[in-house]
């Protein structure tokens, strides 16, 4: 037998991992460094805590801190599970019965776009006292980052593996035990990493309806005290939970595993070859289901007409009633005023993430610490940071516009930069053949590379970004139709309240599918083979 | 270590073609016999359908007319059986599974007892000694290769359907592999069918070569070939070998220039 | 309204009993058998409701066979969804909200006051302070513009011209006023200067109360249906509240200290519920209840609630009032 040459690329793989190790150390110390520095600099602004004060808080008020910490979690865990298991549920739906996939998927985005404002309230009536709306909230925060990776997931295998199970005569059970779902699972782990912190801020804002105790009931506490310690210490905890269990999580991925899970998690817009027809049937479909759906609850519950309206009671305010013309003014009038903080920040996190991957990819030194640090901020809790932004810049249009491209920002970031480096090394090899710098590059090569990954960021956040905008509007600035919809609310104008969330919620599965259209345009001329 | 043996069967062919959903015809109604225990060797140029015309006969693509029957059985009964093997022109080594648990996996779905030793016995034979708890990302594109024909071999079907299978395999050990390899599934007796579109490897594994046309297929010529093994070395470069090897080029040359008019210039 | 309040109803009821009997409310359990009612409170738990507590952890309500649950209220818990839903048999509204809510169709009668004087004021620092309404002209406020309507009312009601005031949207903070950034702020009595007191900044209050501006606050509001048919529960649940207020302004100190004891994961500090709870005893207690009792109100003052109310742009009629239960508690 003849000797045979092999390369084992294990020499880069340990490489990759001390450098892994490194990075985030590197990272989270020049953080430190400048947050301490800009804490003792602001010192009389009254905005912002240093690290040694927050770390002076935390240590005084640890007991109370650590129960609030423990209640949240609890919470957080149960929503998480049965959020998980919904997804697990709902892609095992799709798998049996493929057609249905476009409707669930459709019906699935439009309740993840529901507005928390608006949904918070409705489940405390449904539940009464206790922890069932933090546990709801929790999950529907999660089930859909989950279902959308798992669905990919089960079909992430090559036809040959099917077709080797089948060519043993087995059939579909044993090509889901045996390829499916192993295929699927650094999908799904890659949902779960992004569910984990989710399904902690849904905790969160459902303690805001009227819980005993928990973050969510401290942070408001501290948001209106204007307690600048206690607000940057629930800030800090919460995010190094949420990095934890992100991290925990990943920890838990690598060792069932064999790779890193993917981070890109959503799919090209349309995959398959679709017809047209068929898109505009499930959307027929998504959206008698959901009309559907609403007044079927109404009616189950049998919830109280004041505060539980139908889609008729919209149309009503909307359209029929004598003072039609004045809601649809007041919803429109705050609408825009929303969408001038939105689309200014969702464009500006979407530039700033997919520009700041490309100098990574120029300056590679940077890439080992930066990337991990972004994964990680990934999860910080909007809701603990929406203050903090609006104490740093204030009230008015430029502190919205950068939360909500802070929220944009960082998936877009780690999205783009695990394109960029997808950039097949055969094309680079033809490059650097011409001797190309690393700009022709990339230009030529990474960006093109990177556009699937860009896009299929640029949809996920969208209702990311309308959850970001409406809860800064809600809970800081007094503006647009986020405090609209908590003004209405607790002026009891249910029409407007219900007219709002209908819109808001339509509107954001618009912009995905928006997105998802110049997206294919982009793809059909980029990446064809996304959309084959 | 003796096992049961499916008994090796013939295929047969009759009318047997394929147009897939855009209109293209990928295979014409074609008449093929494969003898039981012989291996026969599909060549054509790329694209031609004699992947798809394998596929027919494993039945993984459904025919749009005729039928393929297996010991007289349609397909679907065979592969219940477990009494076909085949290995694919992607290696479809599932990446999460060593090469053992690879060949272990086979064995599960046809319903065999794994019996080490003899996993191992297959392992060394294809060359991957000191590789058998490896996962594929870490095994070259050829190495690959040879854990799926020895996955393929594990289960010792009666009909061992193979698409090229050395395609990414190099010259030397390609060699060695065509050496060693056929002698496996000839003691058992098997049937076997082989697509390829190198001649010289159609000749030196085969006891019939079956020339096809470009796509729509249709065979342009069904040559025996009945040099004696071993066939490398020396016995390659025969008066009989190099005669029979010009015959199945002149085979393909007709089915381009029939097929084509600028490719026939070539 | 009512037609589909008695499946809810009870559901409510029997979530009502869940939450009491998971939380272990009440510290005396006598053998009677207890009816349990909720009262939904407008927000998280603080000395701004530590009447109930005291009535709870005293075992008054226990004592007259009532299992009270006390519900926390939130930025996203409004108030009267429970109460129409019957998850909650009582809440804790102001006069403004509880007309809002009565025109959009919600069977509201407010059955008690706790706050007489509505605790809107005008913050200043005593360098620059607003003493009077006619101050503001000329000033800068800073306020959330939801509440321009407050201001516009109060102006009319004395006859300051609006437009002299130049209105600047802030965060509900003091940090703006403490910046210069305001000369005053729109804000309420017991938190903005509680917080500058505790952060030893000098600062004035002008109560809007103190100049027309009158809107009863921290209302106790039921359903006409509870008022026909659940009466006797009402009268208790309001008897406690009573008594618990009463022994509130006997001793707002230990009434802080009670609120931190049953609360301890509310994150509050003692010394800000003690100043708190100090601050609003002139707010719920006048020559009105000291003669008729915790929670009353007259004619004449209802007749001032529906003017502002007017101002503010409610049509409220005086029957939003329903004194009956209060009657009974103060055996008139």
């Amino acid at each position: 037998m003849t000797s045979l040459t092999i390369h084992r690329p294990i020499g880069p793989a340990i490489e990759r991992r001390s450098r892994a190790a490194l990075g985030p150390v590197v990272g989270l110390l020049v953080l430190l460094a400048g947050w301490e520095a800009a804490g003792r600099l602001l010192t009389e602004a009254f905005v912002l805590a240093a690290p040694s004060e927050v770390a002076r808080y935390l240590a005084a008020e640890w007991a109370l801190m650590g129960r609030a910490l423990g209640v949240t979690l609890t919470n957080a865990a149960a929503g998480f599970v049965i959020g998980n298991l919904a997804a697990v549920l709902l892609a095992a739906v799709a798998l049996v019965w493929p057609r249905s996939e476009g409707v669930i998927t459709g019906l699935a985005l439009l309740v993840f776009c529901l507005p928390l404002v608006a949904t918070g309230p409705i489940l405390r009536v449904l539940f009464g006292p206790g922890p069932g709306p933090q546990i709801t909230l929790a999950a529907l925060a999660v089930y859909y980052t989950t279902l959308i990776p798992l669905l990919i997931g089960l079909r992430a295998a090559p036809q040959s593996w099917f077709d080797l199970v089948r060519s043993y005569g087995r059939g579909r059970l044993s090509t889901l035990v045996h390829v499916r779902a192993m295929a699927s699972l650094p999908y799904l782990f890659a949902g779960l990493q992004i569910a984990a912190p989710a399904a902690f801020l849904g905790a969160m804002v459902g303690e805001f309806t009227g819980a005993q105790r928990g973050m969510g009931v401290l942070t408001v506490r501290a948001i209106r005290a204007l307690d600048v310690e206690m607000t940057w210490a629930i800030a800090t905890l919460a995010t190094l939970v949420s990095v934890a269990v992100y991290l925990a999580i990943g920890a838990v991925a690598r060792r069932v595993l064999l790779d890193e899970p993917p981070v890109i998690l959503s799919a090209p817009a349309v995959t398959g070859r679709r017809r047209r027809r068929d898109g505009w049937i499930d959307a027929s479909l998504v959206l008698a289901l959901a009309l559907g759906g609403w007044a079927g609850a109404l009616w189950l519950f049998d919830l109280n007409p004041f505060f539980a309206k139908g889609p008729h009671d919209v149309v009503e305010a909307l359209f029929l009633a004598p003072d039609a013309a004045a809601t649809r003014a007041t919803i429109g009038a705050a609408l825009a005023e929303t969408a001038i903080f939105l689309i200014p920040g969702y464009l500006a996190g979407l530039l700033a993430g997919a520009a700041l991957a490309m100098l990574l990819i120029l300056v590679p030194v940077l890439a080992g610490t930066a990337m991990p640090v972004a994964i990680a901020l990934r999860s910080v809790p909007i809701v603990t940071t929406a203050p903090l932004v609006v104490l740093l810049i204030g009230r008015g249009a430029l502190g919205t516009i950068v939360l909500v491209a802070v929220m944009v920002f960082f998936p877009t970031f780690v999205a783009c930069l695990q394109g960029l480096r997808q950039a097949p090394g055969q094309v680079m090899s033809v490059l650097d053949s011409y001797a190309a710098g690393p700009l022709t590059r990339l230009v030529r090569v990474r960006i093109p590379a990177m556009l699937p990954a860009f896009f299929a960021a640029a949809r996920m956040a969208v209702p990311a970004s309308v959850l970001a905008v409406t809860v800064v509007e809600w809970l800081a600035t007094g503006a647009g139709i986020g405090s609209l919809m908590a003004l209405s609310a607790s002026l009891s104008d249910y029409d407007v309240l219900w007219a709002s969330v209908v819109l808001v919620a339509a509107l954001s599965a618009l912009g995905y599918v928006l997105v998802g259209r110049v997206e294919r345009r982009v793809l059909a001329i980029y990446a064809p083979e996304q959309l084959a | 270590m003796e096992r049961d043996v499916t008994p090796p069967p013939d295929v047969s062919c009759t009318a047997l073609a394929k147009t897939f959903e855009g209109g293209t015809r990928a295979v014409d109604p074609i008449d093929l016999t494969f003898e039981e225990g012989q291996t026969t060797a599909l060549v054509g140029p790329s694209g031609c359908g004699k992947s798809t015309l394998l596929r027919m006969v494993a039945g993984l693509d459904t025919p749009t007319s005729g039928t393929v029957e297996i010991g007289g059985a349609p397909p679907v009964s065979t592969l219940r059986q477990a009494g076909l093997s085949m290995a694919f022109q992607d290696p479809s080594l599932l990446p999460w599974r060593t090469v053992r648990g690879n060949i272990e996996l086979a064995l599960k779905l046809a319903r065999h007892r794994a019996d080490p030793a003899e996993i191992d016995q297959l392992i060394a034979l294809v060359g991957l000694d000191g590789f058998a708890e490896t996962r594929p990302a870490e095994l070259s594109g050829g190495m690959r290769q040879r854990a799926a024909i020895a996955r393929a071999l594990a289960t010792r079907p009666g009909l061992l359907l193979l698409d090229e299978p050395f395609g990414a395999v190099d010259e030397l050990t390609r060699r060695q592999l065509s050496q060693d390899l056929p002698r496996i599934w000839e003691a058992r007796g098997t049937t076997a069918i082989l697509v390829t579109h190198s001649v010289s490897e159609a000749v030196q594994l085969s006891d019939r070569v079956i020339v096809l046309s470009p796509r729509p297929a249709t065979i342009m010529d069904d040559i025996t070939i009945d040099l004696p093994r071993p066939r490398a070395g020396p016995a390659a470069r025969s008066d009989a070998a190099t005669a029979l090897t010009d015959r199945v080029f002149a085979a393909l040359s007709k089915g381009m220039a029939e097929r084509s008019a600028p490719m026939a210039a070539q | 309204m009512t037609k589909d309040l008695n499946r809810r109803t009870f559901l409510g009821t029997g979530a009502a009993a869940l939450g009491a009997g998971t939380l272990g409310l009440g510290s005396a359990r006598p053998a009677m058998a207890q009816t349990a009612v909720s009262l939904q409170l407008s927000w998280l738990h603080s000395a701004q409701f530590a009447g109930s507590y005291i009535a709870l952890d005293r075992g008054w309500w226990a004592e007259s066979g009532l299992a009270v649950s006390l519900l926390p209220g939130g930025p996203n818990a409004p108030v009267e969804p429970p109460v129409v839903s019957g998850t909650a048999l009582v809440g804790i509204s102001a006069a403004d909200y509880t007309a809002a809510a009565v025109a959009e169709g919600a069977p509201f009668k407010i059955i008690g006051v706790a706050m007489q004087k509505n605790p809107f004021v005008i913050a200043s620092l005593p360098a620059n302070p607003v003493n009077e309404p006619a101050d503001l002209v000329g000033k800068r406020i800073g306020m959330a513009l939801a509440n321009t309507p407050v201001l516009e009312a109060l102006c009319t009601l004395n006859g300051v011209d609006i437009d002299g005031i130049d209105i600047v949207p802030t965060q509900y903070s003091a940090q703006p006023l403490l910046a210069g950034e305001v000369d005053c702020l729109l804000c309420w009595e017991t938190d903005l200067p509680v917080a500058m007191d505790m952060q030893g900044v000098e600062n004035q209050t002008m109560l809007m109360a103190d100049h027309g501006y009158a809107v009863h606050s921290q209302t106790y509001i039921a359903t006409e249906d509870s008022l026909a048919n659940r009466r006797g529960d009402l009268v208790r649940l309001m008897s406690g509240e009573v008594r618990g207020w009463e022994a509130y302004r006997a001793d707002t100190d230990a009434a802080a200290r009670l609120t931190l004891e049953m609360h301890p994961d509310a994150g509050l500090d003692l010394e800000t519920q003690k100043l708190q709870a100090a601050r609003q005893v002139p707010l719920m207690f006048s020559e009105l209840t000291d003669a008729n009792g915790f929670g009353w109100w007259t004619d004449d003052t209802v007749a001032a609630n529906v003017e502002t109310l007017g101002l503010l742009g409610r049509t409220v009629s005086p029957d939003l009032w329903d004194r009956s239960i209060l009657e009974e508690v103060h055996g008139t």
